[in-house]
């Protein structure tokens, strides 16, 4: 569909020298290639939104520092680590997803010694900034397959940037404060979210069809449920208990 | 090479565990262990080193006779924080599957919630200098430890010499020394600062915007530190640090204690009260980018007895060491360390003038992976001289496995 899209932009281009005979049938050509996209399921007239809410059993506890019997002193506090946020996303997503034209970019904050926000969910290509909110030095760092990287030390107002180019799980650490970690989950489509303080999520302009629909959370794993959006739109409730409890199996 | 066999297990048991990257590598935990809503956490370091045997040379040996260079190690770190502004704070370590010892077991208090004043008592962290506080693997760039917080000098705190000849028969076998005077059986000498016990005493910490101080007062010295009393003295020290700008400290530490064991001072005919050990220390970190540099001097003076004069001396030690790593990718760095320690003179019957104990110098480079966050792996070539014992230069290989969480 790219590829159909990229010809009619560039037949659009060339229309602009062509005589009025011409411009007609290369109209026509685009309407019928409209009736193409609907066709294809991506239309957005009848598209349905997916939503619901994240139970994470039991509810995950606040990151804590590792103790330090060499520190002489009280550590300093450090920022809460969210970790009741989990993404939920289409798995595998409707074939318009894939479709952007933006450079997205994203910001992971270093602050109170913490990763804010603790989880990120981007598109591939996104390029996310790493500012540096803090005192101290930071060192921003992931050992993560699909983005291995090493920002260095760098100090407080300072700012690095990264681009996210596969898509996957991309564990992000603090090679100075073990208790800093964070995770940014890097997709090939747009069809995700991530849940509210509550657990809710949204996942909105989903075309008509049956999704596998995946959510996820650091500490509990994650679970994969059927959801139908039926072709007059609408909207579809889907809940997910992730965690230990016997009545909703998870995959961890 | 004799290997040993622990830290072959070990190793393969953790790289076994680590290594395919997948589900498994999921089992290793990689955060401390919490409970009781995050009140108390539990953390552990395993560290496996593998190396040559040095039973000629004891280049590395601690004064718990373990070879850094070839030892198994496990710690287990615990905080519970009681109340909201009193941690109890505890460590124990083994060596080489030997005994478990408490390393740390102190209790933390901040009586102003304001103020980032702490006092903290018990076995507490090393005032002096900066190394003594970072002696985990996850802390320490090389496998090594400097010169002054491990190798072992020919002084005692339970025996001591009869003459200044019996003082330099022992120059350079450190790891196993006898006196006429005192305990007769042979026994390890002391380093300039322990890195592998830590003293018993109280602690006040305060820590400003860009300055930080610290005083203790314990049962033990730098060289020699106490659970008990061992000589009715006690030792003061303190350490003032800068913090000019993010990533540079500039510290200087001063120390004073008497570091003879009563058994021995009670043989000196005309004691001169006290026999003390003090020491001056100045440390300096810079880190930016991929690079962290740090570098510490340290002068330590012990005033020894000698058993069969009466008369006493001061043996002056100085150590110096420069540390640089540098991350190369996010799971390769480099590390070196470049370390001497010196020695006053001392004349000797003949009137010659000597070192007390051979001056050694050292260097080392390793290079490390990072299998995940918290599991990594070093391979180090050190070289050592020494200017007497048994051996004078011997180079080692040694490889590490360091897990913690």
């Amino acid at each position: 569909m790219v590829l159909a899209r990229r010809w009619a932009f560039g037949v659009g281009r060339w229309a602009r020298g062509t005589d009025l005979y011409n411009k007609v049938a290369i109209l026509i050509g685009l309407i019928a290639l409209s009736a193409m996209l609907r066709f294809d399921g991506s239309s957005s007239a009848a598209n349905g939104t997916i939503r619901g809410r994240v139970e994470l059993r039991p509810p995950p506890q606040d990151l804590v520092r590792r103790p330090n019997p060499g520190d002489v002193g009280m550590p300093a506090a450090h920022g809460p680590t969210d970790r009741r946020r989990s993404v939920v996303y289409l798995d595998p997503a409707p074939r318009a997803a894939f479709d952007f034209r933006e450079e997205p970019r994203a910001r992971m904050d270093q602050k109170d010694e913490a990763f804010v926000p603790h989880v990120l969910a981007i598109v591939a290509g996104t390029l996310v900034d790493f500012p540096n909110n803090d005192e101290t030095y930071h060192n921003v760092f992931s050992l993560s397959k699909p983005k291995p990287f090493d920002l260095g030390r760098y100090a407080a107002g300072s700012s690095k940037a990264v681009r996210f180019d596969r898509p996957g799980i991309v564990r992000v650490f603090c090679d100075i404060h073990a208790h800093m970690s964070a995770f940014i989950l890097v997709f090939s489509h747009r069809y995700f979210a991530v849940t509210d303080t509550e657990g809710r999520y949204r996942l909105d302009n989903v075309p008509p069809g049956t999704y596998n629909v995946v959510a996820w959370n650091e500490g509990t794993g994650e679970d994969t449920r059927k959801a139908v959006v039926p072709e007059a739109g609408g909207d579809v409730e889907l809940n997910f208990a992730l965690g230990r409890s016997p009545a909703t199996p998870s995959r961890q | 090479m004799n290997i040993n066999p622990q830290c072959c297990v070990v190793a393969t048991l953790l790289l076994s565990a680590a290594v395919p990257g997948g589900a498994r590598a999921r089992s290793l935990p990689t955060g401390p262990v919490s409970a009781f809503e995050g009140r108390v956490s539990i953390g552990a370091e395993v560290i496996a080193t593998i190396g040559e045997e040095d039973e000629t040379a004891f280049f590395n040996y601690t004064d718990y006779e373990h070879n850094t260079l070839r030892m198994f190690r496990v710690g287990l770190s615990a905080e519970w924080r009681a109340l909201e502004r009193v941690n109890l704070v505890a460590e124990v370590r083994s060596e080489d599957l030997d005994a478990v010892r408490p390393y740390a077991a102190y209790v933390r208090v901040r009586p102003w919630r304001s103020v980032a004043f702490d006092v903290q008592a018990g076995r507490i962290p090393p005032t002096f200098g900066s190394f003594g506080r970072r002696t985990y693997a996850f802390d320490n760039p090389l496998i090594g430890y400097p010169l002054a917080h491990q190798y072992l000098t020919s002084l005692r705190p339970d025996a001591i010499p009869n003459t200044v000849d019996d003082l330099l028969f022992m120059r350079g076998r450190g790891w196993q020394v006898t006196y006429p005077a005192g305990s007769p059986e042979p026994a390890p000498g002391l380093p300039i600062l322990s890195a592998f016990r830590w003293d018993t005493g109280v602690q006040a910490h305060w820590r400003g915007k860009r300055l930080e101080a610290t005083g203790a007062i314990t049962n033990g010295t730098l060289s020699d530190p106490q659970v008990g009393d061992n000589n009715s003295g006690k030792q003061f020290a303190g350490r003032i640090a800068a913090h000019p700008v993010a990533g540079l400290v500039i510290g200087g530490s001063a120390s004073h204690g008497e570091w003879l064991d009563r058994s021995v001072t009670a043989l000196v005919p005309q004691s001169p009260g006290t026999f003390v050990q003090r020491a001056l220390g100045a440390d300096f970190e810079y880190s930016r980018d991929y690079w962290i540099v740090r570098t510490e001097v340290v002068w330590s003076r012990w005033t020894l007895p000698f058993a069969a004069t009466g008369t006493y001396d001061d043996l002056d030690a100085l150590a110096m060491w420069i540390e640089g790593r540098y991350r190369i990718t996010p799971r390769i760095f480099l590390a070196a360390r470049a370390d001497t320690l010196g020695f006053s003179k001392i004349a000797d019957s003949s009137g010659r003038l000597v070192d007390w104990d051979a001056e050694v110098a050292r260097f080392e480079v390793d290079a490390g992976y990072y299998v995940q966050r918290n599991l990594m792996l070093r391979l180090a070539v050190q070289h050592n001289d020494r200017d007497g014992g048994r051996v004078l230069t011997k180079t080692f290989v040694s490889g590490q496995v360091a897990y913690w969480f």
